[in-house]
């Protein structure tokens, strides 16, 4: 760094980090919205496991007693609630499904035939839905007692019915559940906030710069142009680095607030965050040269603002086809396309995978970038046509 | 010494500068006299170093312009407009440090230069505060003492009271005549008669992009027989005009 870019370095991050709004979108928010989204998800999922374990509310409607009913009321996971009007009791949710027991039912039973169970339920509640499921499996485990001794009376060993004894058990050392999300979110958010996280920076140092009218005064200091942009460009970078981390320290808060949204035991070895490191500081090298230039072109901050926000809805595009794509397995030609390439890296270390042709073709791909838009903001910058467009 | 040789400036099809030439001597200073659009902030940027002119150059005190434009803005101090440029969140101090630091400057130098320069601008008061909350007259001190602050032998003032109240316009008018007393060199555009008669020794009329005249006060005056600038502007754009 030369002397003048570090005197502009150093000045634009002090005055950048006493701005109120720097300092809320690009600390404070990435910060909170993680755990923000983990408390949510939370409180929503709580309320669905809690509901799960408690017993399941039916409301009734036989005609005579029969064995099903018995059945039901003995059942612990079973509450059976008295209503003389089952559809106001289902609307309100007092009895989550209705279970209507056909005519002479221990009669068909017993002679073959096959009485008549009508479940009523609403199937735009969730928790109706659910406890249509539940009923179900506790039904069919009374069918089941029934089949066994139909075929104990036949002579015949129930076992027949299972010929396979099906056991599964998972390979993954770790995580599991928790780890295919945290693999799902983190290179998003990773690559995201180090692409985006300068746009309010870039917006200041350059429209802002305009606004103010204190660039033509900068301009005609003895530091030249080039000096002034990478000070500049430095500091964006920086921004872009800070708001990173400060997603990330937001995540690791959303694995404690709510430790099923991401999976408590997904770490991350120091390999792995050497690597993600490296290609996200890539994606920040490369996203503020330009974010720069386009703050630069615009004539205010407004319109700074309006050209800088399709940047972040242009990032959404790969990282949401990306979302599901296996760690182990992303296909090589990934690895050559743009931003896909920093999110394939992340999902490969995430699973322990490190490919070293796969981080020096993106890495390689990266500095072409970051030169090529470094060049772009260079010649923007001293272009008069740019720099006085106002 | 400032000497401008047919400097020109094209912006595509428009001509916002044409082949303009004059000379300022040591220590004087040259009113830039002109309409809105004119020319004189295109010449003045040129000048600084901000444009690059299409055609011409000028040697500001033994460098060239095209050739030299780091040593020429080592030369110079601007004052750009009314609207005064300032840093809000950083203080007064700091807004002028910066700018000493970018023309290479030591801090201790820098410091020597601010404590004297809040004297001379009574601006002990609130030189540690941040500029945010500055009233205009405040900020126009700063902005002069950030112009200054490097000690250039040349200053450009591209119409630096427009907008500012009667108070404001009294600061810049006392700070550029203690520049002139200094023997600084200054180069001030304006499209105030009055401004320009009271603080200039020489004048040039711009207009349309051309220079149509350029002279002393006095030999304007006598030239046209006529002791009002303002009826000697009226008539000599007017012409031009017709």
């Amino acid at each position: 760094m030369n002397k003048f870019t570090k005197i502009v370095f150093k000045k634009e991050i002090m005055d950048t980090f006493r701005d109120k709004k720097t300092i809320f979108s690009s600390i404070i928010i990435p910060i909170i919205i993680f755990p923000l989204i983990a408390f949510v998800i939370g409180l929503g999922s709580s309320d669905m496991v809690k509901e799960s374990k408690e017993p399941v509310q039916i409301a009734l409607l036989s005609e005579e007693n029969n064995g099903l009913e018995m059945f039901l009321k003995s059942n612990d996971n079973v509450n059976i609630i008295k209503t003389k009007d089952y559809k106001k009791t289902l609307d309100k949710l007092e009895a989550k499904v209705v279970v209507k027991i056909g005519e002479d039912f221990d009669e068909k039973i017993k002679n073959g035939e096959k009485p008549e169970i009508n479940l009523i339920y609403d199937d735009t509640s969730q928790k109706s839905e659910m406890a249509k499921s539940r009923i179900e499996q506790i039904i069919l485990s009374y069918t089941n007692h029934i089949v066994v001794k139909r075929l104990e009376n036949e002579g015949i060993n129930p076992q027949i019915l299972e010929p396979v004894d099906i056991k599964s058990s998972s390979v993954s050392k770790e995580g599991g559940t928790g780890l295919l999300l945290f693999s799902m979110l983190l290179p998003f958010m990773l690559t995201i906030w180090s692409a985006v996280g300068g746009i309010p920076a870039a917006t200041d140092l350059g429209a802002g710069e305009k606004e103010r009218q204190t660039l033509e005064p900068l301009l005609t200091t003895k530091a030249n142009r080039i000096s002034i942009l990478m000070g500049k460009y430095f500091t964006v970078v920086l921004a872009g680095i800070i708001a990173t981390t400060a997603s990330l320290i937001g995540f690791l808060i959303a694995t404690k607030i709510n430790p099923e949204f991401l999976g408590e035991s997904a770490t991350l070895s120091i390999k792995s965050i050497a690597i993600i490191t490296l290609v996200c500081l890539e994606m920040a090298l490369a996203f503020s040269s330009i974010e720069l230039a386009i703050s630069f072109y615009a004539r205010n901050f407004k319109e700074a603002q309006t050209y800088l926000s399709p940047v972040s809805i242009l990032l959404m595009v790969p990282a949401y086809l990306t979302m599901f794509v296996d760690g182990r397995a992303v296909p090589e030609y990934y690895f050559h396309i743009p931003i896909i390439n920093t999110i394939g890296i992340i999902k490969e270390v995430i699973v322990s995978v490190y490919d070293f042709k796969h981080i020096l073709i993106t890495t390689g791909w990266n500095l072409v970038y970051i030169a090529l838009f470094l060049m772009i903001t260079v010649k923007m910058f001293e272009k008069e046509t740019v720099i006085f467009r106002n | 010494m400032i000497e401008v040789k047919n400097i020109s400036k094209h912006f595509k099809d428009v001509v916002a500068v044409d082949n303009i030439s004059f000379k300022v001597e040591e220590g004087k200073v040259f009113g830039l006299l002109g309409e809105n659009g004119a020319g004189k902030t295109t010449t003045l940027r040129m000048l600084a170093t901000m444009l690059k002119p299409s055609t011409g150059t000028a040697n500001i005190r033994g460098y060239d312009l095209i050739q030299e434009p780091a040593d020429v803005r080592g030369e110079i101090g601007i004052l750009f407009g009314g609207e005064t440029g300032l840093y809000d969140r950083l203080s007064a101090r700091e807004n002028i440090e910066y700018f000493g630091l970018l023309n290479g400057m030591t801090k201790k130098d820098i410091s020597v230069q601010i404590e004297k320069l809040s004297r001379s601008l009574e601006m002990e008061d609130y030189i540690e505060r941040r500029v945010g909350k500055f009233s205009k007259g405040m900020k126009q001190k700063v902005a002069l003492a950030r112009s200054i602050v490097h000690n250039p032998s040349i200053m450009f003032f591209d119409e630096p009271t427009s907008g500012l109240d009667v108070t404001a316009v009294r600061i810049v008018h006392k700070f550029i005549k203690e520049l002139k007393s200094e023997g600084k060199t200054i180069i001030f555009s304006s499209h105030s008669m009055n401004e320009v008669e009271k603080l200039c020794d020489e004048v040039g009329i711009i207009h349309k992009g051309k220079m149509i005249e350029v002279t002393s006060l006095e030999g304007l005056k006598e030239k046209f027989k006529e002791e009002n600038l303002e009826e000697i502007f009226v008539s000599l754009v007017g012409e031009k005009n017709e």
